[in-house]
């Protein structure tokens, strides 16, 4: 804690609980260590209500309309040999492509990643707040974070927010004392663990293709195989997905990127074989 | 969607809870354990809004094992209940509502064995047998017509069985395990999964 | 003393924040009074004045002002264009109103959307530069102006900057960099990007003449700078003929090492 103290982070902990104040009013004078966790910084005028006043900008079909980048295939399974992570990069604001390029997987530390779906900022902010929180614990406590407490840690985070229209659905996989960790977390505040998961428009086609060959005991090349493929169908058949698809393998000695292929090489590819 | 089921015998209360975690159409996850020990004799089973259920369910259960820290004794199964029943009622005046349903069974060294069924709007009953969700359409005409308040532990288990049979057989949605626990004199114990068919 | 220095500039930065947001929170404030009658001159209908119950007044603090910008990163330049359209619905506010903004001498913003928005945002984002600058005693890199930027528009998440933002500039290698966002401040490092009313006309095209998207067998050339001027000239012209919001004239920034040049090209008028 001494060094915490130096660094004034005491003062930071203690101000974590204040979160729920998110409709107060606002004083303006918001502390600086706040600035990556307290709705304090979050500009909302008074009497404010974020659901239904940005429903006409978000619905609307007037010309003022904002569309956030939306739509996604992302998956994670748990297996002898750790934890895969699949994905794909397609972002979509309403019918237009916006990316085909995003990063879904994001890299929290060596030790842990997360994926993307839902609102792109909300993920790729509450994320990198994650990611702060992590290290802090790291450095009071000198050993890594659990799976365990990371996920929860996010998922009181999105809580104190609910109902403010954050739109959320991340996995967080990573590696710890008890093994492989993989845990659900949206922006409901639905925190869970399994052997598997699939978040996003094309979740069920992932599922369908994930379900029929996973195998607990299977080998890391069957995985790879498995988690590029299962994304491949489900960019295949759902329209919001796309792009390419980022693979990671988490090992006991943190993760390592596994590929990034285009669909369309993966769909000739996949023809290819099939005429074998 | 989800169900839950509890039933009171003379010197035991039996609770059960579906096992299905859904986001939309999709199942997440098939081994979800819904219930929450409050306290060495007391259950409770919660079901509604997700993110909800877990953070309610875990406020109320660390705040009743802080008061068995502080006071060193157990609150009763009735006491819970209504603490649980007052700390909903005032959320339901906020502006953050928990939208949670739930069954709390639990076992009094004086009182013997005791039933609640709480509902999201606060309201509190005590009841002899219970249920929540749409399963409940289903489960409570069986109840009524089958339950004798000397019903044994088996016998218990048994009407529990019919029931989640009866779930299983008019009830569109898959709810293939239910998870069952038992809280008598001797505290909670975990009992087999039931599945359908299978006695 | 590095953490001190840090807290006593943020807390000017959001005092700042909060002064240059309470405009609009007022016009907010002041929708909520009794109706501020939106019918004057229709009590036509009898039914006017029966009671229908209470109504609200609904006032939206937003606008859509069109225009188009368009960013193109090189080996070591950048390009970041805009036109110079304003308008609203049908009609032209002025011809003469670029979509860039200078941030640094190697860093140029493309904004367009809500015009009101791109002004408030590319004022804090100034004082914010100012501020770096007389505390760290150098400019701020495009990487770390882009990052800023993401938190910026991400602290109104749920009153949003209705604005499309574009980033252009050179990375701390001298490479050309562009950086585009979402209105609430998710982002991404691209070659080349275009944002506003036509960039769904924009973006193909550059995804064919730079990106070689989806072709077999064609030369991939590295983009020079005269290319990505004249492609830009090109595109523009095109997207001046069949978008009523882009067009009168086109600014083009040419970010290099020696700093950012400005050229301007005439485009359609009506």
């Amino acid at each position: 804690m001494a060094l915490a103290d130096a660094c004034n982070f005491s003062q930071s902990f203690s101000n974590f609980a204040a979160i729920p104040t998110a409709l107060g009013p606002q004083d303006g004078l918001s502390d600086f260590q706040n600035a990556l966790q307290s709705s304090e910084n979050f500009t909302i005028p008074q009497n404010y209500d974020p659901v239904r006043d940005m429903k006409t900008l978000v619905d609307g079909d007037k010309d003022v309309k904002i569309e956030f980048d939306h739509g996604t295939t992302t998956l994670a399974f748990k297996f002898k040999h750790g934890v895969i992570v699949a994905v794909d990069s397609r972002a979509t604001a309403g019918p237009y492509i916006a990316s085909q390029t995003v990063k879904k997987v994001i890299e929290i530390n060596p030790y842990l990643l997360g994926t993307m779906a839902g609102g792109a900022a909300d993920c790729s902010y509450w994320e990198r707040v994650l990611a702060k929180q992590c290290r802090i614990h790291e450095l009071r406590n000198k050993e890594r974070i659990s799976v365990a407490a990371a996920s929860k840690l996010l998922a009181n985070i999105v809580y104190n927010y609910k109902g403010m229209g954050l739109s959320m659905g991340t996995m967080i996989c990573g590696w710890d004392k008890r093994g492989p960790g993989l845990y659900y977390v949206d922006s409901d505040g639905t925190r869970l663990t399994n052997d598997m998961f699939s978040v996003g428009s094309g979740s069920t086609y992932a599922y369908g293709v994930l379900d029929s060959g996973y195998n607990y005991d299977m080998s890391v090349e069957d995985a790879y195989q498995l988690g590029e493929r299962a994304i491949y169908h489900a960019t295949h058949r759902d329209a919001y997905s796309g792009g390419t698809v980022n693979m990671y393998h988490m090992k006991e000695t943190g993760w390592i990127k596994v590929s990034a292929n285009n669909v369309l090489d993966l769909h000739y590819k996949y023809a290819e074989e099939k005429k074998q | 969607m989800e169900c839950l089921i509890g039933i009171k015998g003379k010197d035991f209360v039996i609770v059960a809870s579906d096992t299905i975690s859904a986001r939309s159409i999709v199942s997440m996850k098939q081994d979800h354990d819904k219930m929450f020990k409050l306290s060495d004799k007391i259950v409770m089973a919660c079901s509604g809004e997700s993110g909800d259920t877990v953070q309610f369910a875990e406020y109320i259960s660390k705040n009743i094992q802080l008061y068995k820290m502080r006071n060193g004794y157990e609150l009763s199964p009735r006491a819970a209940a209504n603490f649980t029943r007052r700390n909903l009622a005032e959320y339901l005046r906020s502006r953050t509502p928990y939208q949670v349903n739930m069954l709390i069974g639990g076992y009094d060294e004086t009182d013997g064995p005791s039933l609640f069924y709480m509902d999201y709007l606060a309201a509190l009953i005590e009841a002899p047998f219970a249920a929540h969700g749409y399963g409940s359409f289903f489960v409570l005409s069986l109840l009524d017509r089958y339950y004798r308040d000397d019903v044994t532990q088996e016998g218990a288990i048994k009407l529990l069985h019919q029931c989640i049979d009866e779930v299983q057989k008019r009830f569109i949605v898959n709810l293939p395990t239910f998870k069952v626990r038992c809280i008598n004199k001797d505290g909670i114990t975990d009992l087999p999964d039931l599945r359908a068919g299978k006695q | 003393m590095k953490t001190l220095g840090h807290m006593i500039n943020s807390r000017f930065g959001s005092h700042l924040f909060d002064l240059l947001s309470s405009c609009r929170k007022n016009f907010h404030i002041l929708s909520k009074q009794p109706k501020i009658s939106v019918n004057i001159g229709q009590m036509d209908t009898v039914e006017e004045y029966q009671h229908g119950g209470p109504k609200q007044a609904y006032f939206n603090p937003y606008a859509f002002n069109g225009g188009t910008v368009l960013a193109v990163a090189g080996e070591d330049f950048s390009v970041v264009a805009s036109d110079t359209r304003l308008s609203e619905g049908f009609s032209i506010f002025t011809r003469d109103n670029p979509k860039t903004y200078n941030l640094t001498s190697n860093t140029v913003l493309g904004c367009t959307g809500f015009h009101g928005d791109a002004l408030t945002l590319t004022k804090v984002l100034e004082a914010r530069l100012k501020m770096y600058e007389h505390e760290h005693h150098k400019p701020m890199s495009t990487k770390a102006i882009a990052a800023m930027l993401s938190t910026i528009l991400y602290y109104k998440r749920f009153f949003p900057y209705y604005v499309n933002n574009i980033l252009g500039g050179l990375d701390e290698e001298g490479k050309g960099c562009v950086y585009s966002f979402d209105p609430v401040g998710s982002y991404e490092r691209e070659s080349f990007r275009a944002g506003g009313t036509a960039s769904s006309m924009l973006q193909p095209l550059l995804d064919n003449q730079i990106g070689f998207k989806n072709q077999i067998g064609v030369d991939q050339t590295p983009l020079t700078k005269e290319k990505a001027i004249f492609l830009v000239k090109d595109v523009f012209t095109s997207a001046a003929e069949r978008d009523i919001y882009t067009g009168d004239q086109l600014i083009i920034n040419v970010i290099t090492k020696d700093g950012t040049r400005t050229e301007y090209f005439p485009l359609r008028r009506d």
